[in-house]
């Protein structure tokens, strides 16, 4: 679409959210990135069980690098873990006592390999599958279901991340895919109270949607587009009925003491709440992994509340029967090295662990490994790989290339990208 | 025989020892042992208290608490007028040809209205107040612009953005865990006021030797502390324009790097001890009745913290190293990158690659001087990008192509423009803003794929930086008297340097002491203390939870949820990670934000003037020129008129121009 006609068509479209948006259910209006279907069109297996299964995403993104040896693939004598048993296929150590009692509910990849072992990117890395460029942002998972499905909601964003800003997010998408941050989970939603009464603030969004056309003639600027988006989409929003999704308040005191106190915990919360009202895609960030030094101390300190939450999650989203249709994801930019440096451990990206539990994802199941140090993967598993998994779990079709603005073509994961199909039931 | 053992036998049964000859010796030895160690042990005591006295005479007492006073600000501009005219014509040229040869035109020149705010914005961190805009429409002489530019450079704003910029690019960060980079932060902004070239203030950085108490040059370094090549890449990145990431693990997969070549620039710090050592040991360890364990870390922390040179340079090639042009484990020695055939030959290569303790001051002068093959076109396309919103090379951090330019030649002239103003950022800065090129009209945006091809028929478009949105939005409540605001926080680190490595337990618990007695350890990082203040008799209002200063008087990076970091105020983490998107929090920000009573209070200056006229036009002419820095058009007067015919009061006109697209962006 050339720009004039672009921004015609935007122009025409409501300005700073005055008029109610007639076309919120097309996701192409706020997306100029088109779709082209590849020579191997068909994406794997879509009559198989499990595909589309996952209605929403939780992304749980342990951030810093999560040490698989004194988590989830434990080996004898090497950290300060003990092993322990669970009713699934898979042993964790003794940091996941509350993990391991609902482990036959979720399913391990032991054998992650990527090669990035600087934090910055191999974030980048684990959230988009992509390697971090200065040419293009690529998108979140969330963004890409959006792409492909449209908005999951008629007036809240459909994608959220919590604890931990936006970066991101959107990609080569319309910012508008961008998630809805919320830094604090106990605060929520901040600046939601207007200081003017619905018909002053309604009068003067007016004005200033008259005042700025001279400004929007001068400049048909993408950013300048863009910022109009978001007052379009921040006024749907605080028009909603179910803006009150962002607000733990309303939860009552008992569910807030079962995911724990903690930052993390009350962001698992919150992610429940809104996968529950519909946001499809929620990310929540648990922060302090980068374990250098005095790792032990380091694990007594973070683990057992993530643990807390990871296990009270699981159990929560079980019992409200959400389990099934909501796909949790468990996710690190890389493992800890097998080799104690000091009293800690370094990056380590070539075999680490991540998860996955609920929507059609097999129970207690463990694909791939690692060799007995730990450091070597077994049946490897890319990054992009992943990524094809969800997408696939999320109904996503992961062989359609989606075109950006600048003519370059991508795909869920990357081109070499193939699901893990063998995690479904 | 027989009646000695019937006495010894006697002797056994009395029930007393047996004492030979031979065993009365050894008691005697004995005694004499113990007499001698106790005169010896009395001995060592008065030695060691003696040392212990010399090693705390040699500490001194203990430093003031409080900054050191400012520099005077260096005033001094390289360039006449005429030629300052040249040089600026001189890029214009290059401009030019890279447009003649697309078939573009240059764009019209911007007028005075959008000149006036763009260049407060570049040059000084800010939007100008309604009467330094109205000063510079009134004033009739031609050079006005020029005039202008040499102002703003010389301005307190000027120190404040560039420090922005610095601290977006080094992610600096007020404090990490216990180091506090105070006299760092200090370091940075003395190097702005007397206008320290880039040369020297890189050399600086890579040299400096010593704690975060006694050196704020050794920040850089202790940014990474434990993290060599973490380090090492972000610096050739930075400096350089190097993409080196991927070499640190691999061979690069699409430029020339190999891994093999990263260890061996590697090796130029591999003599330079910048470990991470824990205080929390030495607190364990030194703690007794009287100290606690966070006393003695508050106390050695900022001394811990340092960059320590050594005889021997340490770097080994990695365990795992994949290719076979090395030996894992193997002591890699130091060796100068080029990018093309001959450079080796020039005179930056020729530096002293013999003593380990000199690697470091080596590959400090090879990357600063002023023939190293990127350091100068590196800085230049830096610039140019913040003036120009694009670079003339994308993305600034691989430069490794100067040829994949959009306009290859005009890189080249630039880098020579720095080298000959030598390193001189701000005549750099000056010379670019007195292109036709930087003052020309205004373009959108390119479409992303586009932005490499971009030829600068004028600047483009841009939302504001974080930091120049926040310093704006003072502006408009309190005037230009923010810039006077000004904090250093170097006090909070340097009362506490002595030189640690060299102390003994009992010296460093005896100093411990001291600082508690004399009230040293109490000083309270929430709020803003006297001491923070470079003028204490200006003591900035509270707002909120944040102080009426210019983002960079502020905590570095401020808050998670402060206007700042919503607005994109890069956390620091990332070098160059300031961002300019949008989001919803921002838009509520924008609309519903506390900040807002900065603007439209009784207290602001914005509403003061506006409640000056009962006059409706003059309201809304006074509006238009604080915020967008010009004249509202007639069909906005009209438009306006209406609008507070039917009800609409200034707060709420105030409100309404604030959240239009045209406050937060620079044409």
């Amino acid at each position: 679409m050339n720009n004039r006609r672009k921004f015609l068509e935007q122009a025409a479209w409501s300005a700073f959210g005055v008029t109610v948006l007639s076309g919120c259910g097309d996701p192409k209006k706020t997306d100029s990135v088109a779709d082209a279907t590849s020579e191997s069109a068909e994406t794997p297996a879509t009559g198989k069980d499990g595909f589309g299964s996952a209605k929403r995403i939780i992304f749980i993104n342990v951030k810093g690098g999560m040490s698989h040896i004194d988590t989830f693939d434990p080996k004898k004598g090497n950290g300060p873990g003990d092993i322990l048993s669970t009713k699934a296929d898979f042993q964790v150590t003794n940091y996941l006592e509350k993990t391991a009692r609902i482990a036959d509910q979720i399913s391990l990849i032991r054998s992650m390999t990527a090669k990035v072992g600087v934090h910055g990117p191999a974030q980048y890395f684990m959230r988009t599958a992509f390697t971090e460029r200065n040419t293009i942002k690529h998108p979140n998972l969330g963004a890409w279901a959006q792409h492909f499905l449209g908005p999951s909601h008629d007036t809240l964003p459909s994608s959220a991340c919590i604890n931990q800003g936006p970066r991101y997010g959107n990609g080569f998408f319309a910012p508008a895919f961008s998630p809805i941050p919320i830094l604090d989970p106990q605060t929520g939603l901040e600046n939601i109270k207007s200081k003017s009464r619905p018909v002053e603030l309604k009068r003067n969004l007016d004005l200033a949607s008259q005042l700025s056309a001279g400004f929007l003639e001068k400049f048909q600027d993408s950013n300048v587009s863009a910022y109009r988006d978001f007052y379009d989409q921040t006024m749907r929003m605080l028009r909603s009925k179910d803006l009150d999704a962002f607000d733990l308040s309303k939860e009552d005191k008992q569910t807030r003491e079962r995911y724990g106190d903690s930052r993390f915990g009350q962001g698992c919360l919150l992610a429940r709440r809104l996968v529950e009202t519909g946001i499809r895609f929620v990310e929540v960030t648990s922060d302090g992994w980068d374990m250098h030094k005095d790792l032990k101390g380091e694990m007594d300190d973070i683990c057992p509340p993530f643990d807390h939450a990871y296990a009270a999650l699981i159990a929560d989203l079980k019992e409200r029967g959400l389990l099934d249709t909501t796909l949790v994801v468990l996710a690190t930019e890389f493992g800890r090295k097998p080799k104690y440096e000091g009293d800690g451990r370094g990056h380590y990206p070539l075999c680490f662990t991540v998860g996955l539990a609920g929507a059609g994802v097999k129970r207690g199941f463990v694909y791939g490994g690692s060799d007995a140090a730990g450091a070597e993967a077994e049946q490897p598993v890319t990054v992009g790989d992943f990524h094809a998994t969800i997408g696939w779990a999320a109904g996503l079709p992961i062989d359609k290339e989606a075109v950006t603005s600048s003519g370059r073509p991508f795909k869920i994961g990357g081109n070499k990208a193939k699901p893990i199909l063998e995690m479904f039931s | 025989m027989n009646q000695r053992l019937i006495v010894l036998v006697s002797l056994l049964a009395c029930g007393l020892l047996p004492l030979t000859a031979a065993s009365k010796k050894k008691e005697a030895r004995k005694a004499r042992k113990a007499q001698m160690e106790a005169v010896s042990k009395a001995r060592n005591a008065q030695m060691e208290a003696a040392n212990l006295r010399t090693e705390l005479k040699r500490m001194g007492p203990l430093p003031a608490i409080g900054n050191a006073p400012l520099p005077p600000m260096n005033k001094q501009l390289r360039l006449s007028a005429a030629q300052l005219a040249t040089a600026a014509a001189e890029i214009d040229r290059h401009v030019r040809n890279g447009l003649t040869k697309a078939k573009q035109e240059p764009n019209p020149p911007a007028n005075d209205e959008v000149f006036v705010r763009r260049i407060y914005l570049d040059a000084a961190g800010r939007i100008p107040t309604s009467e330094e805009t109205e000063k510079f429409l009134n004033d009739r002489r031609s050079d006005k612009r020029a005039r202008l530019i040499d102002q703003l450079l010389l301005s307190g704003g000027y120190r404040s953005h560039q420090f922005n910029w610095f601290a977006d690019m080094l992610r600096f960060k007020s404090g990490i865990k216990r180091a506090n980079f105070g006299l760092y932060q200090r370091w940075l902004k003395d190097g702005i006021l007397t206008n320290r070239g880039w040369d020297r203030t890189v050399y600086g950085l890579l040299t400096a030797e010593g704690s975060l108490a006694s050196n704020g040059a050794s920040g850089y370094l202790l940014r990474d502390t434990g993290m060599p090549l973490d380090s090492l890449s972000n610096t050739l990145t930075l400096f350089l324009g190097a993409n080196v990431s991927c070499a640190q693990c691999h061979d690069h997969p699409l430029a020339d790097w190999t891994q093999r070549e990263f260890y061996e620039m590697a090796a130029f710090f591999g003599a330079a001890d910048v470990s991470s050592r824990d205080p929390r040991k030495v607190g364990n360890k030194i703690k007794d009745q009287h100290l606690s364990k966070q006393d003695v870390m508050h106390a050695v922390a900022q001394n811990m913290y340092r960059v320590k040179t050594g005889p021997k340079n340490l770097l080994k090639f990695p365990e795992d190293y994949a290719y076979d042009d090395a030996k894992p484990g193997s002591r890699v020695d130091p060796k100068l990158v080029a990018w093309e055939e001959g450079e080796r030959k020039g005179d930056a290569y020729d530096v002293d690659l013999g003593r380990p303790k000199n690697y470091r001051d080596s590959f400090a002068k090879w990357m600063t001087h002023p023939e190293n093959p990127r350091f100068a076109a590196n800085i230049a396309n830096r610039l140019w990008q913040r003036m120009f919103g694009i670079a003339v090379k994308e993305p600034i951090e691989d430069l490794d192509d100067l040829d994949a330019a959009s306009n290859p030649a005009l890189l080249r002239h630039l880098a020579s423009v720095v080298v000959s103003q030598e390193f001189d950022l701000r005549e750099f800065q000056r010379i670019v803003f007195n292109t036709r090129a930087y003052q020309a009209a205004a373009n959108s945006t390119p479409a992303i794929g586009d932005i490499d091809e971009y030829l600068f028929p004028g600047p483009v478009l841009r939302r504001m930086t974080a930091e120049q949105a926040w310093d704006s939005i003072l502006t408009l409540g309190f005037g230009s008297v923010i810039d006077g605001y000004q904090t250093d926080f170097s006090h909070q680190t340097t009362r506490f340097a002595f030189d640690y490595d060299n102390s003994s337990e009992a010296a460093v618990r005896q100093r411990t002491m001291a600082l508690k007695q004399a009230g040293y350890l109490n000083a309270s990082k929430k709020r803003l203390g006297e001491n923070d203040l470079v003028d204490k008799r200006r003591v900035p209002q509270r707002f909120g939870r944040s102080y009426v200063l210019r983002a960079s008087e502020l905590p570095q990076p401020a808050r998670e949820d402060h206007f700042l970091r919503m607005f994109g105020q890069s956390s620091r983490d990332l070098a160059d990670d300031g961002s300019r998107e949008g989001n919803i929090p921002q838009t509520l920000m924008l609309m519903n934000g506390d900040f807002q009573s900065l603007l439209t209070g009784d207290d602001s200056r914005l509403m003061r003037a506006a409640s000056q006229t009962r006059n409706k036009n003059t309201v809304v002419e006074v509006l238009y020129q604080a915020f967008f820095s010009r004249a509202p058009t007639s069909s906005e007067q009209q438009t306006i008129r209406r609008a507070m015919t039917k009800g609409t009061t200034r707060e709420e006109l105030a409100w309404t121009l604030f959240n239009t697209p045209e406050f937060l962006f620079i044409q």
